[in-house]
């Protein structure tokens, strides 16, 4: 059989999954986007849905929280995860490996509420802190949940995302980088220098790759800020479904259009996010 | 600049129950370039990275220029290493990667500029200044790591088999350009290999460990003349070896008595010759020997030779020497060819 042949048939399927449900759902959201469903005889294409969400200030309040939220969650993160990974890429690893690899096991949703079972005013860290006197009552902990900097959310966003993109920096550490920079030190290279001109620069491309994956999954993300988010305004995600949920159906293009956004917004990002990521690996 | 290297009584150990290095005791004149050969996993390279300070040594030292260096971190050391792979920064050009060591020193950007253009015209690869690794060739990528290392005129030149990973065809030419190099810098250099030849034509003196241990520090030529040991004798492509008792100077052997320039210890000695010291012809330590076996070689002719008593020889001829299986000829083994290694293990060749 020819090998094109034999590839495309081999990749049929998967690309059948992809396809219908990814391309077909997209399709049809951004169909119902333009207010475009017979069944409730809506049959004329239109962009009022874009601009009634658009020119909504819950629209703009609610862009503004997503991009705080995943932008803080993606840098924090980061920072935290090139730390960690270079404290920990001359250790033996094994250890370092299941502490780091057991968050990434477990679910967005039962993490959330485990750091809220730990960061509300009636939770652990609470308690522990009345317990040791730095606060009187457990009252008196700061709000950390459904709070307007979505303290919690962030922080369950961290939890669960610094193990990913340390191991992703990890496994580019302890492959070329650490040659690289045993290189760099016999030319001379103090610490810093080889941190700056040789071990970040090709670890980069990795970096971006990994906390690029973070954003988009942050900035599109439902069930954490839904559980730990505050009430108004919300962030897009939710917002979308709580259009989407509405009773009347005549939301639903609103609904579609916010996910249309959400997904246009997410692309515009990647693409500013791999232009930075290849000025970078170019020193 | 060029600098005595001194290693004393160095072991390393990764935790293992055998040592990778133990009591390693050498020292590197300024400007010499001293091979450390090697099998693979003998503790040549563990070697070259306590030098260089990428490892710690378990006991023993190192001086450079006659001060012990094992306090001082690697960037202090002064001693540029190359490696098996060329390691290029694969975000900076060539002349990032050659001007590296000069930049992180703070050398002036136009100083920096004209060194770094002597370098690249000093391994032969000017031209290629504003390209990228990826866009070169194995041996030209080489030859930049080379260059990177000289720039900074280290005290110390650490090279761990630069030339294994490039093609048979440009070994022989980055060898060349090796030597000449580092005559040219008068580099003190420490080369690690495991190809005798290499280490042969590029050496002053040879340095051969195996199982961590140094078994032999000589010239090349000792190597093949007066090896310390028959696995020595071996590793240099030796062949011919004969059991015997060494008296007055000369050694009883299943030969007849054979007599020696240099002088047997008393008592079971094992000779050796090299195959191409063998002789047809008579005279002084000759027997007769008939030919069980040709192999033509194209620069030379090896001739496998029965002789009574059961040994066998092989000699190395000129390739015009015609001899055929079954020939009856004379052959001598020159007294200033023998050499009787001390050890007397081993059995009768």
């Amino acid at each position: 059989m020819d090998r094109r042949v034999k590839i495309t048939l081999l990749l049929a399927p998967a690309l059948l999954v992809v396809g219908v449900l990814f391309a077909g759902g997209l399709s049809a959201a951004v169909v119902q986007s333009l207010g475009y469903l017979p069944a409730i005889g809506m049959t004329e294409p239109n962009l009022d849905a874009y601009r009634e969400v658009l020119g909504s200030r819950d629209f703009v309040d609610s862009l503004l929280l997503t991009v705080y939220v995943a932008g803080a969650s993606t840098a924090i993160s980061t920072v935290l995860a090139v730390l960690a990974a270079l404290a920990l890429r001359n250790s033996a690893g094994r250890l370092s490996a299941a502490v780091f690899q057991l968050p990434i096991t477990i679910p967005h949703l039962v993490a959330a509420v485990g750091i809220a079972l730990v960061v509300s005013q009636t939770g652990l860290g609470a308690r522990l802190a009345a317990a040791l006197g730095l606060i009187g009552e457990p009252s008196e902990f700061p709000a950390l949940l459904y709070d307007r900097y979505s303290v919690g959310v962030i922080l369950t966003y961290v939890w669960k995302e610094v193990p990913f993109i340390a191991l992703v920096v990890l496994a580019a550490l302890r492959g070329v980088a650490g040659e690289l920079e045993e290189v760099a030190r016999t030319l001379g290279a103090n610490r810093w220098q080889r941190f700056w001109y040789v071990v970040f620069p090709t670890i980069a491309p990795g970096v971006v790759a990994a906390s690029l994956i973070v954003f988009a999954f942050t900035f599109g993300a439902f069930e954490v800020p839904y559980l730990l988010g505050q009430t108004y305004p919300t962030i897009l995600p939710v917002t979308a479904y709580n259009e989407y949920r509405s009773i009347d159906l005549s939301s639903r293009p609103a609904a579609m259009a916010i996910n249309v956004l959400i997904a246009l917004i997410t692309a515009l990002f990647a693409a500013a996010y791999l232009r930075l990521g290849r000025g970078l690996g170019r020193g | 600049m060029s600098a005595r290297l001194e290693i004393e009584g160095l072991t390393h150990s990764y935790g293992g129950d055998e040592p990778a290095l133990s009591e390693l005791t050498l020292s590197v004149e300024p400007g010499e370039l001293v091979a450390l050969l090697g099998p693979s996993g003998c503790g040549k390279t563990t070697a070259l990275k306590v030098v260089a300070g990428l490892l710690s040594p378990t006991h023993g030292d190192v001086r450079i220029g006659g001060e012990s260096v094992l306090g001082v971190p690697p960037e202090r050391r002064g001693a540029a290493m190359v490696f098996q792979k060329s390691l290029l920064f694969p975000h900076m050009t060539v002349e990032g990667n050659v001007g590296f060591g000069l930049r992180m020193r703070g050398v002036p950007r136009g100083e920096a500029r004209g060194r770094v253009e002597r370098a690249l015209k000093r391994v032969r690869i000017e031209g290629f200044a504003g390209r990228k690794p990826g866009a070169l060739s194995g041996g030209q990528q080489q030859r930049v790591a080379l260059a990177r290392a000289l720039v900074t005129e280290p005290r110390l030149l650490l090279l761990d088999e630069p030339l294994s990973a490039l093609d048979a065809n440009l070994r022989e030419g980055m060898r060349e350009l090796i030597k000449e190099v580092q005559r040219e810098g008068d580099h003190t250099t420490v080369f690690v290999t495991h190809d005798q030849e290499e280490a042969v034509v590029l050496a002053d003196r040879i340095a051969l460990v195996t199982g961590g241990r140094l078994r032999m520090y000589d010239h090349p030529e000792a190597f093949y003349e007066r090896p310390l040991s028959r696995e020595i004798a071996e590793f240099f492509g030796a062949t011919n070896f004969l059991r015997g008792q060494a008296r007055n100077g000369c050694v009883e052997t299943p030969l007849g008595t054979l007599r020696l320039e240099h002088p047997a210890p008393p008592g079971e000695v094992t000779l050796t010759i090299r195959p191409e010291a063998v002789r047809l012809e008579g005279g002084e330590n000759s027997f007769s020997a008939r030919v069980r076996g040709v192999t033509y070689l194209g620069t030379q002719v090896l001739y496998g030779l029965d002789v009574s008593g059961g040994v066998h020889l092989r000699a190395a001829l000129p390739p015009h020497t015609r001899l055929a299986v079954g020939d009856e000829v004379t052959a001598r083994l020159p007294a200033e060819s023998l050499w009787a290694l001390a050890d007397g293990e081993t059995t009768p060749g």
